[in-house]
This record gives C-alpha cells, structure tokens and sequence, in this order.
C-alpha cells in the first residue's frame, strides 16, 4: 500500500515542466514495449516512472536507479501515442534526482570540464599516426586557450557552482 | 562543392580514428569538401551535461553549433549521438527564447555566440540526399560483387523522426540499404534489422550482462536468417558496440560463434575506391581480412 498523504502533489510540475503534459499518460506501455533497458533484470519502465512523478513519490523517486540505464535510443519518445515525451522525461528525472543528491552526478561531466571530451582524444597520438592522420585531432585538446575559455564558461552553470570540488581543470 | 564542417566527437578521434581518415577520403572524392571545427567538445552525450543540467548541456551544444556558424559551414556527424545531441539541443533553443538567452549569456563571455544558423547533418543523409547513390556508384573502382551485406540503422537518426528525422518514413528506413547497394552488395533484411545496437546510454555500463543477451539477439537473427559477410553501419557507437559484443559473446565458448566483421559505411566506400585497409579499416575486435583481402 502506498500512502499517499505526504507526496508531493506539485512533482510533475517541478520535473517535468519544460517537456510533454505527462498528465496526458495513461499508462498503456507503449515506452515500455519498444525499450531495450524495459529487457534488464532491473528493467528501466518508464511509465512507471510517470505514474511516480504524477503521485509525488519523491522518496521513491530518488532511490530509483532505472532512469540511468536509458540507451538514449528514443523509439518510446517516437511511439509515446499522447505526446509525453518519455525521453525528456528520462533526461528530467535524472535532473532533478542530481539536484537532490550530487552523487547522482555522472563523473564523466567532470571529465568534459576537464578535457572537453569524454575519452582521451589528446593522448591518441600513436594510433592516429598509424592512420595517417594528424596526431592531436583540431578538437579542444589542440587549443589550451579555448579550453580555458569553455572552463569558464561551465563555472558560471548552476551545476558547477553548486558542485566545484567535482571539477579540476 | 557542398561545404561542411566535420564534427569528431570523442569516440571517433580517439578510439577509431581509421573511420576519421575515411571519411575524411572519401567525401572530398564525392564532391563534399570538409572543413574542421577548431575547438569543439563533446556533443555534449545524453548521460553528462544533459542528465545534470539542461542549460549546461544547452551551453555546450551552442558551443560546437556557434563554431560552425562562424564558419558559416552545416556540421556533419557521423556518430548517431552527436547527431542528436546536437539536433536536439538547436531545436530546443529556437524554441524557447529564455534558454537561449541563458545560453547566449554564457557563451558571451567565451566570446561565443549562437544563432541557429547551422545545420545539424548525419553522414548518412548527406551521402544520401546530397551526393546520391549513382554518384557514389560511379566513384567506385571496385564494388562488393557477390558479398551479402546486413546494415544497422542508428536509433539516433530515426527518433525522435520530428527533430530528427531524415530517412522516411522513420519505421522503414531505407537509405543505409540503398548506399551500400550502391557498392555493389545485397543487402539483406532480417526480423531485428531496426532493433537498436544497445551501446548508446547506460545499458551496458550498468546492467553489461543483460545488454549483451539483448544484443545477441540482434546477432542470432542475423545468423539464422541471413547470410551476411559483413554487417554495415553509421554510427561510431553502433560500430564499436556490435564489434566488441561479439568478443565478449565468443568468450562464453570456445568456437569463436559471433565473428561478422563489422564496418561504418564510408570505410568500405575507402575500400571500394582504392585506399589503403591499413589507413581506412584497420582497427577491429573481430577480424575483417575476409573482407579487406577482396581489395
């Protein structure tokens, strides 16, 4: 039994303000049918994250890892037949559950503020010699200067100044 | 000449530059000059910025978009999830004025600036759309006569098909098959033809043995239903994740089951036009000499 004194009523407008009306929802799983991570032994259901967000479960919400096995593919923002925006809605809860515990953020940002990309374009100097290409690709990593530039940049963000012992340059 | 400039992305330059050195071959030889983004980032990828912060996320597609703008030059991508990333991300800020002016005043002090004056291009609609089929048909020098091939759509560019969408409609794509027609393979269909590779996200970072049951799937229909020789795609995720699920899938027996090389599209355009396999093809789990020894 869930009680349903205490939710937060207002949740759906705090997450997902800015995507679909996930009022619009009524629960037929179509999200669910076409999504891959819907296949894990901790399957990613997103309707059933809507019906959370639409309760106000907020404690529930925040333990729940599923949003963060999404594939990104977006067939369910495709096939959503009321407009929902399962995706964004994806995207949102992932947000707000950042904002509510900063161990939610993933560190891979830390390694864009840090080097601008996610994996080490800069130190692949071998590999693309033996392609024939440029050692260090025309990317950030070849002008410092400009990663100064996009560090500054990403400090003036909410999540970096809420958050700045995550970030070294 | 169409002029676009070229976004890496992290993957590609950095993993499989081999794709980078093809395509950067190939389209000069199709009549498309590319050019570089000096200084571009991460797209950023749906599970940073975007699962943190919206306008941070926001702020750093601005950020390659605006370097392109200067340019006055599309980008082009050939990684489904930059594509999208950055499709998404332009399309949200033309829409909603507030965030772009939130976004405007970050990049300004970069010295930035966005408009939404360039476009956002998947390789495959370019190579479709603007170079064609024939035309890439009469730039090769030798085709794939006799080789049957499978393709991989990338999820990226098929959903959501209103922002995104290039190929339609978005439940029957069909311009993949066509280009590699073009070089001269059949392609074959088989039931999971549009099932998703499963590499994108975090599938595999958190549930790794689930998303291997899930792409093996893919992989058993393949075999039982095709006769491919290789299978082809356009999408650097796509390549590396059904490359390396087949490794780990042949680590569970010892009869090496799953070994169809796979390639992206503009490799096995290199090879059809004469480059070097070395230069253009040569970094792989799952060998590809049954392939590159044709040429």
């Amino acid at each position: 039994m869930i009680d349903l004194t205490n939710t937060n009523k207002d949740l759906w407008k705090e997450i997902t303000e800015e995507s679909g009306d996930i009022r619009n929802c009524f629960n037929c799983a179509t999200c669910v049918a076409g999504c891959p991570a819907a296949e894990a032994e901790s399957p990613l259901l997103i309707r059933n994250l809507v019906r959370m967000v639409l309760l106000g479960l907020e404690d529930e919400l925040l333990e729940e890892e599923s949003p963060w096995v999404c594939v990104t593919c977006s067939a369910c923002e495709e096939m959503c037949p009321m407009g929902v925006h399962p995706f964004e809605v994806c995207l949102a809860i992932r947000r707000w559950q950042c904002t509510k515990d900063e161990t939610y953020v993933p560190p891979a940002v830390t390694e864009i503020f840090a080097e601008g990309h996610t994996q080490p374009v800069g130190k692949a100097r071998e590999l693309r010699k033996s392609v024939s290409l440029e050692e260090v690709p025309p990317t950030i990593v070849k002008f410092p200067e400009l990663l100064k530039k996009f560090q500054d940049m990403l400090r003036n963000t909410e999540l970096v100044r809420e958050n700045d012992y995550m970030f070294e340059e | 000449m169409k002029k676009y400039g070229l976004f890496l992305g992290c993957n590609m330059p950095a993993i499989r530059p081999d794709v980078e050195r093809a395509i950067r071959l190939t389209m000069p030889k199709l009549g498309v000059e590319l050019v570089d983004l000096p200084g571009s980032v991460c797209c950023p990828a749906f599970g940073t910025f975007p699962s943190a912060d919206e306008i941070a996320g926001l702020s750093i597609n601005a950020w390659n978009l605006a370097i392109a703008e200067e340019l006055e030059v599309d980008l082009i991508s050939e990684c489904g999830s930059c594509y999208s990333s950055l499709r998404l991300g332009r399309d949200r800020l033309l829409r909603d004025e507030k965030k772009m002016e939130q976004v405007n005043e970050l990049l300004m002090a970069a010295g930035k600036s966005f408009k939404g004056t360039a476009a956002v291009r998947h390789m495959i609609d370019v190579l479709y759309n603007e170079v064609g089929p024939d035309k890439i048909n009469d730039s090769i020098t030798k085709g794939l006569n006799g080789i049957r091939a499978v393709v991989q759509y990338p999820c990226h560019t098929l959903f959501p098909s209103e922002t995104v969408g290039f190929d339609a409609p978005s439940g029957r794509p069909h311009m993949l098959r066509e280009l590699v027609e073009a070089l001269g393979a059949e392609v074959e269909g088989y039931s999971r033809e549009l099932q998703c590779c499963g590499g994108a996200g975090g599938f595999t970072r958190r549930a790794l043995s689930d998303a291997t049951k899930f792409t093996k799937k893919k992989f058993d229909a393949i075999k039982k239903e095709t006769s491919a020789n290789l299978i082809i795609v356009s999408c650097i995720t796509c390549l590396m994740h059904l490359d390396e699920m087949q490794k780990e899938l042949n680590r569970e027996s010892e009869d090496n089951n799953y070994s169809i090389p796979v390639f992206d599209y503009n490799q096995v355009l290199a090879l059809c036009m004469g480059f070097e396999p070395k230069e253009v093809a040569s970094i792989s789990f799952i060998p590809r000499n049954t392939i590159t020894e044709m040429f």
